[in-house]
């Protein structure tokens, strides 16, 4: 590790506050600048042999506020989706559900059963068995693409 | 229905399936849907690995969408072949828990540091800034399950490729100074690490991750304020995140504010129960082999990638031309990095770029000339300065966690 040089630029903080909309084209060619100046500022700071400065770590804080984006995917129609649509929902979007990979029945009970254990979610023991069935059944890779 | 499993590291058989794509998916997808038309797809080299390229989270670029809500999203793995560090608005995104606080007023927050210590303390940002001594380091943050998709065969989790990772350059404070601040009472065991977010469900346990009393005051552990220059993305931890240089990310709390010194061994779910390995060489298991002992992920193993050719490239033969990547030691510094034209059978060692410290990324590079027409199979190899050496064949547990297989990818010569 090494001591800082003190070179970190003036931290302001500038908060994107994007929406679940199209972003901006002027944000969008912000980022494309960034994407271009951190690495070349960060090789510009280890050439110069991370000298020491004097300067006063001068790291301002600014307030920083954004939206995240929400996602409207609801599971694909079929017996237990209300289950899916109710418990699963509560904590996590259906995203990764739908990108795992094929898994058996007895796996995707392993899986309620973890969110049931340790994260608390609420999944009636009378409906763990149906549930199973279904999201086997919307298997990834079998029915969303081709 | 079912497409053979690559073990390739590139984004093979890409396809950005802009506007017209997407047909099909209205059943599955239903009111996202025509946000998915308009969206550019990209196609992961595993079963079911169709991914959008989202745009609409704040201060980031195109990611890969793992998951909206908490959010996951994986790195393009293009961004590796411009440089060893991962820039900020490309940095990929773990999240555990969906309670994320979308607005952090740094005049009001607070790292508190209690427990077993002799004085509780609670630090603003700027004293955490003024008041000690400021260190900088290069370290990869790499997610326990990357690459998690190409497990054969396939676990449940997040299907990531091989982008839940980056290099950054961190600055921030020692763990150590902050603790000696408070003062480390005599029979301190660990010191647990928790941050601002939450789970929905109140019997949801909070995200808290431990380390070993010694590990959190080796001096390298600190406390990160800044990432690559700028202050930290607020979905990369901002204001405040742990860098535990060498081991997994699960241990990088983001958002950290409470550190607690504990004279009991931590009984949480996320450090007793979860990101749990097999306690073997690479973490390996034959899937369904049951009485193994488990223990707590911890070192990184050593990595090398291709940035710049992907499975599938047609070269010309005879042709000279550069073939490169990135290469990470893991817990150590990278050795060498050796490469294969011959699917294995002679290696040639690989000209590294510049060291950024032990814990960096490191480019790697090797001039090439295919001698003949028809496929050949190109590898890496990285071997740490500890003499760690990635294995031929990739490793298996349950978790999907910790491969470091070598990296192949077939080209043709034409």
């Amino acid at each position: 590790m090494t001591k800082s040089s003190g070179m970190i630029l003036d931290g302001e903080c500038r908060p994107e506050g994007r929406g679940t909309g199209t972003v901006p084209r002027n944000t969008t060619s912000r980022n494309v600048a960034l994407v271009r100046a951190v690495p070349m500022l960060v090789g510009l700071a280890l050439a110069a042999g991370l000298a020491r400065s004097q300067a006063a770590d001068s790291q301002k804080w600014a307030k920083v506020t954004v939206d995240l984006p929400v996602s409207r995917t609801a599971f694909p129609p079929g017996n237990g989706a209300d289950i899916a649509n109710g418990q699963c929902l509560i904590c996590h979007s259906a995203g990764m559900v739908l990108r795992q990979p094929p898994l058996t029945e007895a796996e995707w009970t392993a899986e309620i059963n973890k969110m049931r254990t340790a994260f608390g979610a609420p999944v009636p023991a009378d409906q763990i068995a149906a549930l199973a069935k279904y999201l086997q059944s919307i298997n990834g890779g079998q029915q969303q693409h081709d | 229905m079912r497409r053979s499993t690559s073990l390739t590291s590139s984004l093979s058989r890409r396809r950005f399936l802009a506007r017209a794509g997407g047909i099909g998916m209205t059943g599955l997808l239903g009111a996202s849907a025509w946000e998915a038309m308009a969206a550019a797809l990209v196609e992961l080299p595993f079963v079911n690995g169709q991914r959008e390229l989202a745009t609409s989270f704040p201060q980031k670029g195109a990611m890969l969408l793992q998951r909206t809500r908490p959010p996951l999203l994986e790195t393009p793995f293009e961004v590796f072949d411009r440089g060893v560090f991962t820039p900020n608005d490309r940095f990929y995104v773990r999240w555990h828990l969906a309670n994320i606080p979308t607005s952090i007023d740094p005049a009001a927050f607070r790292l508190n540091i209690r427990g077993h210590v002799q004085q509780s303390v609670s630090l603003t940002l700027d004293e955490l800034v003024r008041e000690f001594e400021p260190v900088e380091m290069a370290a990869v943050n790499q997610c326990s399950g990357n690459s998690r998709g190409f497990f054969s065969p396939r676990v449940a989790g997040g299907q990531w490729a091989n982008g839940a990772m980056g290099n950054a350059l961190w600055k921030g404070v020692r763990l150590k100074d902050v603790l000696d601040r408070a003062g480390v009472k005599p029979g301190a065991l660990q010191v647990r690490l928790g941050g601002l977010d939450t789970g929905i469900l109140p019997q949801t346990p909070n995200f808290m991750k431990s380390l070993a009393i010694d590990h959190a005051r080796d001096g390298e552990v600190m406390i990160a304020y800044a990432m690559n220059g700028e202050p930290l993305p607020l979905l990369n931890g901002f204001p405040l995140r742990l860098v535990v240089p060498g081991w997994y990310a699960t241990y990088w709390v983001k958002m950290l504010d409470n550190i607690e010194v504990l004279d009991q061994p931590d009984d949480n779910f996320w450090t007793a129960k979860a990101y749990l390995i097999p306690d073997t060489p690479f973490a390996n298991v034959v899937p369904g082999q049951k009485g193994v002992k488990m223990v707590p992920i911890n070192r990184m193993v050593p990595r090398s990638f291709f940035t710049n050719v992907q499975d599938g490239a047609v070269l010309k033969v005879g042709h000279a031309t550069t073939v490169r990547g990135i290469a990470f030691g893991g817990d150590n510094g990278v050795a060498k990095v050796m490469f294969s034209s011959e699917a294995g059978d002679r290696w040639q060692e690989a000209r590294l770029g510049p060291d950024h410290g032990k814990y960096s990324f490191r480019q790697w590079e090797v001039p090439l000339r295919l001698p003949s027409k028809g496929p050949h199979k190109l590898r890496i190899r990285a071997t740490n300065t500890a003499g760690s050496t990635q294995p031929d064949h990739a490793n298996w547990n349950g978790a999907g966690f910790m491969r470091n297989v070598i990296e192949s990818v077939s080209v043709q010569a034409v």
